[in-house]
This record gives C-alpha cells, sequence and structure tokens, in this order.
C-alpha cells in the first residue's frame, strides 16, 4: 500500500488543465490549419488555404477571509477559487492551388458577402456625412433673425 | 519570449505529379501579459514549386477580400473627410 497524496490544490490543477488548453490551442499556428487536405479530381489536384484567427483568454483568483463574530472562541476561516476562460476560432477561405499538367497555379476566392458588407459600412461614412453636413447647414440661423 | 512574435512556418512537401509543393505560412502570435491570453493569427503565404528538372519558383498566395474590404473602407472615410471638406469651403 502506498501512501500518496495529491498535493495540488484545485487551483492547480484549474491552472494545468488551462495550460494544456493552451498548448492545443498554440497548435493553431501550424501549417496543417491553414493548408487543407489536397482534393484529387481527374487529373486535377486542388489544395484549399484559409486563414486562421483565433484567440483564448482565462483567469483564475483565490481568496480567504475570516470571521470575527463575538460570542465565538475561535475565529472561523473560508477560503475559496475559481476560474474562467473563453476563445473563439475563426476560419475564411483564401485562395485554392490548383495544380494540374499545365503547371501550378493559385486563385483566389473572393467574398462576395463581406466586400459588400464593406462596401455598405464605407457607403454608409459618406452618407452619413453629407447628411451631417447638410444638417447643420440648415440649422444656421438667418442673418434677418 | 517576446509579447508579439512574427514568424514564417513551413509545412511539409506535397508531391504532385512531377511538382513538389512545399507550403508556408505566415503567423503572428500575441500573447498579453500573465500569459493568460493570446491571439493567433495564421494565414497563407506562399507555396513553393519544384519542378522534377530542378526549376524552383515561389506563387504568393494573395488574399484579395482583404484587400478589396481595406481599400472600400479606406475610401470611404477619405470619401467621407472630402465631402467634410467641400461643405466647409
Amino acid at each position: 500500500m502506498t501512501d500518496e497524496m495529491d498535493t495540488n490544490t484545485p487551483e492547480d490543477s484549474g491552472l494545468d488543465r488551462f495550460q494544456d488548453t493552451m498548448d492545443e490551442f498554440l497548435a493553431a499556428a501550424d501549417v496543417r490549419v491553414v493548408y487543407g487536405e489536397p482534393i484529387e479530381h481527374d487529373e486535377t489536384m486542388i489544395i484549399p488555404t484559409a486563414e486562421v484567427l483565433c484567440g483564448l483568454g482565462f483567469g483564475v483568483g483565490r481568496g480567504g477571509a475570516t470571521s470575527s463574530e463575538h460570542g465565538q472562541e475561535k475565529p472561523s476561516q473560508g477560503s475559496g477559487s475559481g476560474g474562467g476562460g473563453g476563445g473563439r476560432i475563426l476560419s475564411r477561405p483564401v485562395a485554392v492551388v490548383i495544380v494540374n499538367s499545365e503547371g501550378v497555379r493559385v486563385e483566389p476566392v473572393v467574398d462576395i458577402t463581406k466586400i459588400a458588407l464593406a462596401g455598405l459600412t464605407a457607403l454608409g461614412f459618406m452618407v452619413g456625412m453629407m447628411f451631417r453636413m447638410s444638417s447643420r447647414r440648415h440649422a444656421l440661423p438667418s442673418v434677418n433673425e | 519570449m517576446d509579447a508579439i512574435q512574427s514568424e514564417i512556418h513551413t509545412g511539409d512537401p506535397v508531391q504532385v505529379g512531377d511538382y513538389e509543393i512545399i507550403p508556408q505560412t505566415r503567423v503572428l502570435k500575441i500573447q498579453f501579459p500573465g500569459n493568460h491570453a493570446v491571439l493567433i493569427w495564421n494565414r497563407p503565404k506562399a507555396v513553393i514549386v519544384k519542378t522534377s528538372d530542378g526549376q524552383e519558383s515561389t506563387l504568393a498566395v494573395r488574399d484579395i477580400t482583404r484587400v478589396i474590404i481595406w481599400s472600400m473602407l479606406a475610401g470611404g472615410l477619405l470619401g467621407a473627410m472630402l465631402i467634410r471638406l467641400m461643405h466647409r469651403n
């Protein structure tokens, strides 16, 4: 019989788990995440590529307190710890590498939805500025008044 | 370890017919103080193509969508500033 004791506090094990998660997360920097598995079709090989953006954060904390109520011979003590975290991974296709008998070429992937949204935002900037300018001009008091 | 790191990673070569393709990525890693938060931006940079006769060429992977989006936003901002300047005059 062995008398092994787990000396890790819950906070330490939590930190270890977060560290493991962080290590797994850092694997997102690998080349294989960006370049997908080659897809073969007839005599053409297609390799999809994507950009990957990921963020992760966590925090842990602990605290303790001692009660000093009247009538108690010995003050009672308490402590606690907790932690939390969150992360997000975003991926977007960028281009495809096409390999065939004619050679190797890179074809970009154009995301029409994102471009349309950016166009509307840009238009919104300009229209908003025009409205702001015209409303200021109308708000000016006339000389007669 | 630096808080902001920019690295170029090279992947394993892929043999397709007479061509050997070596993928490259550009990785931007931002680690916030205390190692409790990290941001990774991994994007394709280029593919190096080697032919069986020893020729080597590099094909850049361009993100056309991002270029168009930033151009449009910059254009919108510039347009808004121009409208403001024109109304002032």
